[in-house]
């Protein structure tokens, strides 16, 4: 049954180049549509060049949401990469 | 749209450099799973492209589930042409991206990094050119 699911983090570090394209291979593994807010900008967490346009830095709110078949383990995989590439700050 | 075998990027530029250099800006991003193979520059090392260095290319790049090809500007477009007009000279399905070279090069690498199939790294590489920066 399709869901949509949502969830908010708070950035560590800067997102970087590797991490998003890290972000974008993960987020085409699912079937749900997957996007990514900062602010009043939006990005399809697919699209590399769309994460990468974001800008995001450290400190910024990134909610995470995906409406699809398999929209809650998205969102989670979404966040746990955020989460440990703006850690890292690779 | 997973694949086992994943779609190859050949980069063709006019400066040997330039090509390696978005070679390995699109290859970190992507995490290095996809192969990518720059042909930059003329067979003596100057700026122009030589059809021999994408056929070369194309082959290293080839894994089976066909190559895309992003040139930079002009005449490169011309050296890909030419090439793919001779048929038989290459042995995988190839398509040429109309895409900003960077951009373009980024997108395709990540979508090829996915499982995608050969025209979903076309598209991705030709729906860079709607990327904003700014």
């Amino acid at each position: 049954m399709p869901a949509s699911y949502e969830q908010a983090i708070t950035l560590t570090g800067d997102l970087h180049a590797r991490p998003a394209g890290a972000l974008a291979v993960a987020a085409a593994r699912f079937a749900s549509a997957v996007s990514l807010t900062v602010g009043a900008s939006s990005a399809d967490a697919k699209s590399v060049l769309g994460v990468m346009g974001l800008g995001a830095t450290r400190g910024q709110h990134v909610s995470v949401a995906a409406e699809g078949p398999d929209a809650q383990e998205a969102v989670a995989a979404i966040v746990a990469i955020l989460a440990e590439a703006t850690r890292v700050g690779a | 749209m997973s694949l086992d075998v994943r779609v190859g990027i050949v980069l063709v530029s006019h400066s040997a450099a330039l090509a390696e250099g978005a070679t390995e800006l699109a290859s970190q991003v992507s995490g290095g799973t996809v192969a990518i193979i720059p042909a930059g520059g003329t067979d003596d090392g100057g700026l122009g492209t030589s059809a021999a260095k994408v056929q070369r290319a194309v082959k290293l790049a080839d894994g089976g589930a066909g190559v895309v090809i992003i040139p930079d500007i002009g005449s490169a477009v011309l050296t890909v042409r030419a090439l793919l007009a001779e048929t038989g000279e290459l042995p995988t399905p190839v398509e040429v991206a109309d895409a900003p070279f960077v951009e373009g090069a980024v997108a395709a690498t990540v979508t090829a990094a996915a499982g995608g199939d050969i025209g979903a790294v076309l598209a991705a590489a030709e729906e860079a050119r709607h990327a904003r920066k700014l």
